[in-house]
């Protein structure tokens, strides 16, 4: 078993040492500590003795020769052979279990990269959100200071797919408003200071904007709800298309775009603070208020005048159930003209709605319940539905509120005006 | 890297005979490295000095030296017995113009070597310069090759402020390149990207910039494009430097020997901090030595970053965010 | 008994003999490889042996610089064991178990002074009799903790012997250039202490110098400097080339005077040593240093050890590095 005594670094951060003279040659039998030969490094010569007592096999090189630490210098036929003592470092180690309480390193738990991100100016954080939500962050355009993408920024993209140009358009009852941030139980936040983030801080923007930049005024009225009713009962008896999703919303929807036919400055809205231009849209697309796990969303049935009550309804209850389920985009609840908004189905009866930004006019709905009400000089107990129009003061005046009011009003009372196509 | 350091010496000295070398073992003996080899039988006993063994006293007498308007080069032999002449090094030549508001300057070189890898004994690889970082009034300049060794080696000489030149022990055999014959100077506080990149930068300094060369050359082929940064020197840092390469990546590793807690790297991430942390598309990783003191020589390999660790804080960082 | 009787002569001999022949083999083991840098202690084994020979193993502390392990065999096997795992590398090599007074190899000149003088110090305030005796060399005294803590000693009057082993050099620098006083005793007009001179390769004369300081001290009187006077025969260490600087008629008037073959020649002379005698030394010698050679190789060593006796208890980031460390030592091992 050859031994090979390998050149060691004699002089701390030697490389390399020459050979200046062998002491041995192929054959001699040496004894342990015996110098073998005499090297020269930078700093000194040396000479060097063998680790081993044997017989010399073979020199690795020759007087003169450079060498570099590490190299086999000479092979040595051992007499007696100790096993090979390997590096003691690997020889030695054991890998110990450590006993004691071993940290998690939070550097470690990260997700998997999505898309590949120039660079935009966007914090670290603000990545990361973008890539929780599947967000193409070069996308996005940014509201930060000088152009950063904000976390609202990423969120906005991800609820409309595309680059969010406008605020959405969420109408939120002060009364009946349910709170977001805590799904525990409604109306329920943990005590203490809680910060506004998400739709709930896009909502309170909107809100705050919206209050006080339009100045509200609020017509309130009750209507006999009974023939509503049974128009409904009919209705969804006929053998058409829709039929069956005809409710009392969307025949109040219904009589809505036709006011709002009647009357398009309802339909209109202000653009600037406090007022610079008049916007009159050519069609009505009107917003139906949502309660959803998210929140309030505004669904928008676009081009509504265009359709007759049937396809109406049913692309309301289409856009409620895709609310509710969450699944509505973006691009669904933008371009509203105007916004009803149904507490009703919440329990309440009366409220003063807040007209959202982009709009003039808004109504509320209240649940239909049994109240007295006076018919052919009588007191008779009977469904009414509560309706309260809030309207832009800026715009509308009392005149065309109550007209646009008393027109639903009357659709209410008189359904089969409904059915009148113009 | 060794016989840049010696040509510096010898150049500098016949240029400006106002240079005293002093240390222990730098006349007769060359210096325990041969770093002043030949300086003693070229220039004298009165300009080349063996003095007792009192780092102390090496670091005073310098600042005596420097107030008599003589430009002393000090050598403590190992950093690690900077210690001893800390409170000279630290209370007296950081201060020495500021609290004289320049009445005295002290344009005093120490030179010293550092760093692992050569199995020494206690005390002789501690890495120690971030401690000195934190003193005002200290320049630290810690060359990664032969040739930047004689340029900085110049520039440190010539300064008027104080200067530590930190040399390291596995480079002084293990690093060689081409070095110009003619007078080099580089300037201090100028650091060198000595591999562009688009990708992840790795920024070190000393040895270890040898290191993540070698490490971000065969990333290359692995489709990593990893620039790498010399930083050479910290005291004054090029923070422009930084900024700008890590703004183009957006990723960075900061590589030192010394400990994790406290050290330079520290420094280098508060600035990506303040300069560009918005490019930023993952942590700033940090490779470093563990929070004990330097090992024996059997555990050394353990504790020193090699190519392994430097490597594996790479991929990681291209791997987050 | 202020000098060495025959026995403790030949005690002190085989000690000296043990320490210049495992010297030789370490030497070697060094340029083989095997162990890191050395400092040989060929010229001062007449000073190391002869002052612990005049200490009380037991209740007498030794705080050595780096030459002295080899010498200090009085006090224990241990010693030579922890010594070969500290050339090894391994971090073992640091502790040498209780009870044995012989504190670990200062590399930091002159550190271990003030350590001294302080444990000394705290050994007379819970009144435990024994004296403390410090290793350091020319040089070392050159170091302000010599000066600061030989001056606390002196008020503080602390059971402590500092024994500079003047070997002539350090590294290159010659004793001329380390002071400008008539000797390293003389320093000791400085604490207020007595000092003394002392021919460092004469083990009975030095075995009398220590013996007399130790009185001294645990009679309440205070510290001693002895300055023992040697020549240093080998290099400073494996990394130095002493041809460079040493003059060879003087190295060559030195190894004349050889304090371990004039020891030889002495008990020889009075038949208190032989040829016979000296070969069974040597033998026993290289056997006991390759036993614990051999120990050394063995002793396990675990990744963890890294981590280990920086705090009692590791803080979390060292917990993190910890678990690092394991890691990427699992991966290797893949």
């Amino acid at each position: 078993m050859a031994f090979e005594f390998r050149l060691p670094d004699i002089g701390e951060g030697l490389e390399d040492a020459e050979i200046v003279t062998w002491y041995v040659s192929p054959g001699d039998v040496v004894e342990r500590d015996q110098s073998l030969l005499e090297v020269l490094t930078d700093k000194a010569s040396s000479e060097l003795p063998s680790p081993v007592a044997g017989k010399v096999l073979k020199l690795s090189g020759q007087e003169g020769d450079r060498i570099k630490v590490g190299d086999v210098l000479i092979q040595i036929e051992e007499l007696d052979p100790t096993p090979p003592r390997e590096n003691t470092l690997q020889k030695n180690m054991e890998i110990e279990d450590t006993t004691q309480e071993k940290t998690v390193s939070n550097i470690e738990k990260q997700e998997s990269f999505i898309s590949v991100v120039p660079k935009v100016k966007a914090s670290p954080a603000t990545r990361k959100l973008a890539r929780e939500l599947s967000v193409d962050i070069s996308l996005i355009s940014g509201t930060g200071s000088s152009g950063r993408i904000t976390n609202d920024d990423v969120r906005l993209a991800a609820e409309s797919d595309e680059r969010a140009s406008q605020p959405p358009s969420p109408v939120v009852n002060i009364e009946s408003s349910t709170p977001i941030q805590d799904r525990a139980g409604l109306g329920y936040m943990e005590p203490g200071e809680h910060n506004i983030k998400g739709v709930r801080g896009v909502i309170a923007k909107n809100m705050s904007a919206a209050w006080s930049e339009i100045p509200h005024i609020h017509s309130l009225d009750e209507v006999d709800a009974s023939l509503l009713i049974d128009f409904r009962n009919r209705l969804k008896k006929v053998n058409r298309q829709g039929a069956s999703k005809i409710t009392p919303l969307s025949i109040i929807a219904a009589a809505t775009v036709r006011a709002l036919k009647k009357y398009p400055m309802m339909n209109g809205h202000v653009v600037g603070s406090p007022a610079e231009k008049i916007i009159i849209p050519p069609s009505v697309n009107l917003g139906i208020a949502v309660a959803s796990d998210s929140g309030l969303l505004v669904p928008v049935i676009s081009d509504a005048n265009d359709i007759d009550i049937f396809e109406l309804a049913e692309r309301i209850s289409e856009l409620v159930e895709l609310s509710r389920d969450n699944k509505i985009s973006a691009h669904q609840m933008q371009g509203a003209t105007f916004t009803i908004t149904n507490y009703g189905s919440l329990g309440g009866r009366w409220a003063l709605p807040v007209i959202s930004l982009g709009q003039a006019g808004i109504l509320g709905i209240g649940k239909i319940e049994e109240r007295p009400v006076v018919h052919d000089g009588k007191v008779e107990a009977r469904p009414t539905l509560p309706i309260v129009l809030g309207a832009d003061h800026r715009l509308i005046d009392g005149d065309v509120s109550e007209a646009f009011k008393n027109s639903i009003m009357n659709d209410l009372l008189e359904p089969l005006n409904l059915l009148v196509t113009e | 890297m060794l016989e840049a350091i010696n040509e510096t010496l010898h150049s500098e000295m016949a240029r400006d005979e106002r240079i005293v070398v002093l240390g222990e073992d730098v006349g007769r003996n060359g210096g325990v490295f041969r770093a002043t080899e030949g300086l003693i039988e070229k220039f004298g006993e009165s300009r080349v000095v063996d003095t007792p063994i009192s780092e102390a006293a090496i670091a005073g007498s310098a600042v005596g030296l420097a107030m008599a308007g003589l430009v002393p080069v000090a050598e403590i032999q190992f950093l690690g017995f900077s210690y001893q002449a800390m409170h000279q090094i630290a209370g007296q030549i950081a201060r020495l113009r500021y609290r004289t508001q320049s009445r005295f300057e002290s344009q005093i070189t120490i030179r010293a070597p550092f760093g692992g890898g050569v199995r020494t004994p206690e005390l002789h690889s501690d890495s120690l310069e971030a401690q000195f970082a934190n003193i005002p009034g200290l320049k630290i300049v810690l060359p990664s090759t032969a040739s930047d060794a004689k340029g900085l080696l110049t520039s440190a000489i010539r300064d008027p402020d104080p200067v530590l030149f930190l040399e390291p022990l596995r480079g002084y055999r293990g690093i060689r390149d081409l070095v110009p014959d003619e007078e080099h100077i580089v300037p201090l506080g100028k650091a060198n990207l000595i591999k562009k990149g688009d990708d992840v930068v790795i920024i070190s300094w000393s040895y270890q910039v040898e290191l993540s060369r070698r490490v971000a050359e065969s990333l290359e082929g692995e489709g990593i494009s990893a620039a790498v940064l010399d930083l050479r020197s910290i005291v004054p840092l090029d923070i422009e430097a930084i900024s700008q390469i890590v703004s183009h990546c957006g990723r960075a590793v900061v590589v030192q020997e010394a400990p994790e807690t406290g050290g330079f790297a520290s420094e280098i991430i508060a600035t990506i901090n303040d300069e560009c942390f918005w490019s930023l598309e993952a942590p700033v990783a940090r490779v470093s030595g563990f929070d004990v003191p330097y090992p024996v020589g059997m555990l050394e390999s353990l504790y020193v970053p090699d190519e392994a660790r430097i490597r594996s804080a790479v991929l990681k960082t291209m791997e987050n965010g | 008994m202020a000098k060495p009787n025959d026995k403790q002569l030949q005690m002190i001999l085989e000690d000296m003999v043990i320490a210049r022949t495992q010297a030789g083999r370490l030497w070697n083991l060094q340029r083989q490889g095997q162990v890191g840098t050395i400092a040989p202690i060929d010229g001062h084994e007449a000073a190391v042996v002869g002052a612990v020979h005049a200490l009380e193993p037991e209740s007498d502390w030794v705080l050595p610089q780096y030459r002295e392990p080899l010498g200090l065999r009085r006090y224990g096997p241990e010693v030579l064991d922890t010594f070969m795992l500290y050339n090894l590398g391994h971090p073992a090599g640091g502790h040498i178990p209780d009870p044995v007074k012989v504190a670990p190899s200062q590399i930091s000149l002159g550190a271990s002074i003030p350590h001294a003088v302080g444990l000394a110090w705290g050994m007379s305030l819970k009144n435990e009799s024994g004296v403390v005796l410090v290793f350091f060399g020319d040089g070392a005294s050159s170091e302000g903790d010599f000066y600061e803590a030989g001056n606390l000693a002196g008020v503080l009057k602390a059971p402590v012997i500092l024994f500079c082993i003047n070997n002539q050099w350090a590294i290159s620098t010659p004793t001329h250039l380390q002071t400008a006083a008539d000797s390293f005793a003389s320093k000791a007009e400085a604490f207020g202490i007595p000092g003394v001179t002392v021919d460092g390769n004469d083990p009975s004369a030095v075995y009398e110098a220590v013996f007399n300081a130790r009185k001294r001290a645990l009679n309440g009187k205070g510290p001693t400097l002895i300055e023992a006077t040697v020549y240093r025969l080998g290099a400073h260490t494996t990394a130095d080339d002493p041809t460079r600087y040493v003059p060879s008629d003087e190295l060559s008037a030195a190894q004349e005077k050889d304090p371990v073959h004039a020891f030889i020649k002495d008990l020889t002379d009075r038949d208190l040593w032989s040829d016979t005698k000296q070969k069974e030394i040597e033998t026993v010698a290289l056997e006991i240093m390759d036993d614990a050679f051999e120990k050394a190789k063995n002793t396990p060593l675990s990744a963890n050890s890294l981590m280990d006796h920086c705090f009692v208890s590791d803080t979390s980031r060292q917990l993190r590095q910890r678990s690092f460390l394991m890691e990427s030592m699992g991966k290797s091992n893949e």
